[in-house]
């Protein structure tokens, strides 16, 4: 029984772990703009995460250290200190969106502008990272974003035609915006399905909770459950824009927009749970980023790094950890949107992709550090597949962005 | 001991006896002996010392970074004698505690002028 608890906590960590404002703001706006078209993107993507994640998850249990614990020694100190800085600001631009997100909810919640809340969200976040046990903060985190299922619910009541919905899955059109702008759309939506900070939260949490080779089943089985159901909610917000927005082509801007047709269909109680689900998944996802940022750059010095220990024995972490976040609140503080700062966000993920997934699939071949548990020939294929789309992603991303002016 | 020392020993992460993380080998000195023969004599930790080892603008930047947290300029590295040292696989592991070496500078500074002026810092959480 323990054990099954246990499992379930893991189910909803990695269901936490992959909604986050990227996935609010890309999966609903793709939807307005080009109904269920991309639908096959989020099924791609979460079969990539599952398998990459897969790996990272191996890698920590069998060696017990974190992917990108490994990058500096395989590529050496001066290619690995440009990965970091690379992955370390836009994990920190990703932190800035999430925090945005949050204070976006809060002020649906409570009709104050987002400005006043950036500040609040943001020693929310620092204090949670620094008081609240690891286990604990991803289960509430988790648990609480499970609201999102209100979208999936919301399509019952409303005027849904399902029938029309699986003919835009399966028959592509670009609905008349162009293909330059459909693709572009998709690239962002990838690239939020595959955030890089996922992996790396999910292969340094499983250092900090001890993963051995005994756990293996169980980080299974969290990733093979976790990220499809993750990628459900996604793909019920898409489904969601796209009764409520494509048909009369109206544009999706904000946050604001992707909770109304909750609220049509299912009143004050379903806008409520909305705005919850947001504030869960936006807040959960802050924590995540912060702390990936953190572990990216004390995992490539060698310092102490994570939650175990008190932070005066990891003063070095903690700081990096507090700088990200006054960071993220600066860059909000630019009065930047931040639906905005997501796509752009988005772009810039999409470009360093590669960056954290090549290392993830050569360490997962490595007898070194995996023994005779490397990659199987299948899971190879599958990885080597996946890397081809993702560098396809992260080449065709900024010239997309440009001639499409960010999918205008 | 019978190592490649670029391959197997620089960059790797150095963890004591409890699993203590301690830093990486960010490079390493040599001594001569009393017949001219060269033996690894240290491990080097600190980013001063990685720092000199890539050299150039980023080199020199990672340098002053090390100089700015510090209580003493110029910082000198921290020094792990190789006789510490109990095995070599995916990591350095050491045969003494973290608390037993030299501490780090940047590490003392930010503890003292940062982390431990916010209240809860000495709270384990788990």
């Amino acid at each position: 029984m323990r054990k099954l608890l246990a499992a379930t906590l893991g189910v909803l960590s990695a269901i936490g772990g992959f909604v986050d404002i990227g996935d609010l703001v890309a999966a609903s706006q793709a939807g307005a703009r080009f109904g269920m078209a991309h639908a096959w993107v989020l099924v791609v993507g979460v079969l990539g995460i599952c398998a990459y994640a897969e790996m990272a998850g191996r890698i920590a249990a069998v060696s017990g250290r974190a992917v990108f614990d490994l990058v500096r020694e395989r590529l050496g100190p001066r290619v690995a200190l440009l990965n970091l800085v690379a992955s370390y600001l836009v994990t920190v631009v990703t932190l800035a969106a999430e925090l945005g997100g949050v204070a976006l909810a809060l002020q649906l919640a409570t009709g104050l502008s987002y400005l006043l809340w950036v500040p609040v969200a943001a020693v929310a976040v620092w204090l949670v990272l620094w008081r609240m046990r690891f286990a604990l903060m991803e289960r509430v985190f988790g648990l609480a974003g499970l609201a999102l299922l209100v979208f999936a619910v919301a399509l019952f009541a409303l005027p849904t035609d399902w029938v029309r919905l699986g003919h835009e899955a399966l028959y592509v059109s670009s609905a008349g915006a162009g293909w330059s702008v459909y693709w572009f759309v998709a690239v962002a939506l990838f690239a939020s399905t595959v955030s890089p900070y996922e992996v790396f939260f999910f292969s340094s949490g499983g250092v900090e909770e001890k993963w051995t080779a005994a756990d293996l089943a169980d980080a299974r089985s969290s990733v093979l459950i976790g990220f499809p159901v993750g990628g459900f909610l996604a793909l019920s917000l898409l489904a969601v824009a796209a009764v409520a927005y494509h048909p009369s082509g109206t544009a999706l801007n904000s946050l604001d927009q992707v909770a109304r047709p909750v609220a049509t269909a299912l009143g004050g109680a379903g806008l409520a749970v909305a705005v919850l689900a947001f504030f869960a998944v936006t807040f959960g996802a802050a924590l995540e980023t912060g702390l990936s940022a953190a572990y990216a750059v004390a995992q490539y010095f060698g310092w102490q790094w994570g939650k175990r220990v008190t932070p005066r024995e990891a003063a070095r972490f903690h700081t990096v950890l507090l700088v990200s976040v006054l960071l993220g609140v600066l860059m909000l503080l630019t009065t930047i949107d931040p639906v905005q700062l997501t796509e752009y966000m988005l772009v810039l993920s999409a470009v360093v992709l590669p960056l954290t997934y090549l290392p993830i699939l050569v360490v997962a071949n490595d007898r070194n550090y995996l023994g005779d548990r490397v990659n199987g020939r299948w899971i190879n294929l599958l990885g080597a597949v996946f890397l081809l789309l993702i560098v396809a992603a992260s080449v065709a991303a900024i010239p997309l962005a440009i001639i499409t002016r960010m999918g205008q | 001991m019978r190592l490649q020392l670029a391959k197997q020993l620089l960059d790797r992460q150095i963890v004591d006896r409890d699993g203590r993380l301690v830093g990486r080998v960010d490079d390493i000195a040599f001594a001569i002996d009393a017949e001219g023969v060269p033996y690894v004599d240290c491990l080097l930790s600190g980013h001063g010392v990685l720092g000199q080892r890539i050299g150039g603008r980023i080199g020199r930047f990672l340098v002053s970074i090390a100089e700015r947290f510090a209580e003493e300029v110029p910082v000198p590295p921290r020094r792990i004698p190789l006789a510490q040292v109990a095995e070599v696989d995916s990591a350095v592991r050491l045969r003494c505690r973290a608390a037993d070496l030299p501490p780090s500078p940047t590490e003392s500074w930010l503890r003292r002028h940062m982390i431990d002026r916010i209240p809860g810092a000495d709270h384990a959480r788990r």
